[in-house]
């Protein structure tokens, strides 16, 4: 069954984080991604990720699927004008790559081209609604396509947002088909996102799907680390947990599948994302019940 | 006003090949900022001199970016006819209005940023992207073009942390916009989707 069909049936959907390589060896992702076969509806594949030059998306979606693999490509404002934004996906759609991420992608100044010039000719809401106008066969210009797109449109969120990321958050659900979020930790705190989604979910008279971001942790290092990443907060007594247990990767485990589990009723599905690579995923599914 | 700041001295004299300089100043933007009125451009003498180059005069214009005649300039210093380069200490527009009269090398002491103004005494960067096509009061006068560092103009990016952008120590502009506008009582201006910019009007291209 599709990611989408999976979505639209109401069934608690799984998908996985696979990072491109830094060159042309394949090799590592495709071992990366043997770990999620049977497992994952979909694998997101990422776009210079963090601003740090990689295989282009379109690439490793394409060698994905080729491998069987349902992949969801992210796509970022920052490296490409509309230009070649629109070229991109109707490429990636004529290779047969059906969902996509879309966000405004992390400065080049984070990452590893620091003096690249940061491109946002489009944002991600304006993004979003030229992938809109691809799917009706047209393109930013009003041209007409031979041929449109049928791209399932996702975009992301932080679940702590203030008042202007509310804002952006109501333009995103206007368009987009489903939200990935953040890691998520606190689950409190997310089920007051998700209040706030119902509400403007009503007053649009539109549903959008969740997936809830999960990062495994793994010590109190990673925890504390993940407290400096934009958009995460690991609750103080979590990370108390990690420190006092005896075998703290262990003890991350139990704590993420709990989370997963309480989420299980809360949103439409998670997206599995870990520091480095999925060796633990399917143990970490079968702990939380999902497989 | 434009913003600039003045080049590494290092980098300056790595530029110099030649060995007779004059010196132009800007008696606007660059004196205001102190990098090009007439202290810097002293202080600028005093380096070459003491770096080994021959300074065969200098000037601070009344305004580098704007000038009536350049045979006054030159009737008004004439070291500049026995120079074999010029060392502006101007934004890139005076550097390059002098450069189209001039007929000699022209070097910039400067780099220009922003375009920005003055307060109260206090100089404040990047108030304007000059994308020539304003539509600033949307945003409470607070240019998202420039002040946010991605130019989102659909709202933030997520990026921000405690409030301060993910790029650099500044807060995030959008959280400036909206409390800006929820005052002003417009935040309906920033509801409805933005489109993306027209840059044709930005590159002054005009449609055949």
């Amino acid at each position: 069954m599709s990611f989408i069909s999976k979505l639209r049936s109401e069934k608690f959907v799984i998908t996985a984080e696979i990072s491109p390589p830094k060159g042309t060896d394949t090799s590592r992702m495709l071992r990366d991604a043997e770990l999620l076969k049977g497992i994952a509806d979909a694998v997101n594949v990422t776009d210079n990720q963090r601003a740090v030059m990689r295989m282009s998306p379109i690439a490793a979606c394409s060698i994905l699927q080729r491998k069987g693999f349902e992949t969801i490509m992210h796509i970022t404002c920052r490296d490409r004008n509309r230009l070649a934004l629109q070229s991109e996906l109707i490429g990636a759609s004529a290779l047969g790559i059906r969902n996509v991420l879309v966000m405004s992608g992390d400065h080049p100044s984070k990452g590893d081209h620091e003096g690249a010039k940061p491109v946002y000719d489009l944002d991600s809401v304006q993004l979003l609604g030229m992938i809109q106008e691809l799917n009706r066969g047209v393109d930013l210009s009003g041209n007409k396509l031979d041929g449109g797109t049928d791209f399932y449109m996702g975009a992301v969120t932080n679940t702590e947002l203030n008042e202007a990321g509310l804002l952006k958050l109501k333009k995103k659900i206007k368009i987009a088909s489903f939200l990935q979020t953040q890691a998520v930790f606190d689950i409190k705190r997310f089920s007051e996102f998700i209040e706030k989604k119902s509400e403007i979910e009503l007053k649009q008279s539109k549903q959008i799907k969740i997936i809830a971001g999960i990062i495994p942790l793994r010590s109190e290092r990673s925890a504390l680390f993940l407290n400096k990443v934009p958009g995460i907060r690991v609750p103080d007594d979590m990370i108390k947990q990690i420190k006092d247990a005896k075998y703290p990767e262990v003890e991350g485990m139990r704590i993420t599948s709990d989370i997963i589990k309480e989420l299980r009723t809360l949103c439409d599905g998670v997206h599995i994302m870990p520091v480095g690579n999925h060796e633990h995923t399917k143990k970490l599914l079968e702990m939380a019940g999902l497989i | 006003m434009i913003i600039s700041r003045q080049k590494e001295f290092n980098d300056i004299l790595q530029l110099l090949s030649e060995k007779n300089i004059f010196i132009i100043g800007c008696g606007k933007c660059a004196k205001k900022q102190r990098v090009g009125g007439e202290p810097e451009v002293l202080d600028m003498e005093k380096k070459l001199e003491a770096s080994g180059k021959n300074i065969t005069g200098w000037a601070v214009l009344s305004s580098a970016c704007s000038i009536a005649s350049w045979n006054d300039v030159l009737s008004q210093n004439p070291g500049i006819n026995k120079s074999d380069a010029l060392l502006v200490m101007s934004c890139g527009g005076g550097v390059s209005v002098i450069s189209g009269f001039a007929g000699l090398q022209v070097y910039p002491a400067l780099d220009t940023e922003s375009l920005g103004g003055v307060c109260c005494n206090e100089i404040v960067t990047e108030q304007c992207g000059m994308c020539g096509d304003c539509t600033i009061w949307l945003y409470g006068g607070i240019c998202p073009v420039i002040r946010c560092s991605k130019s989102l103009l659909n709202g933030p990016c997520g990026g921000a942390i405690e409030g301060k952008c993910e790029v650099d120590e500044r807060l995030c502009a959008w959280d400036k916009i909206f409390e800006r506008l929820k005052k002003l009582g417009k935040l309906e201006n920033i509801e409805n989707i933005h489109e993306p910019k027209d840059h044709m009007k930005k590159t002054r291209v005009k449609k055949t």
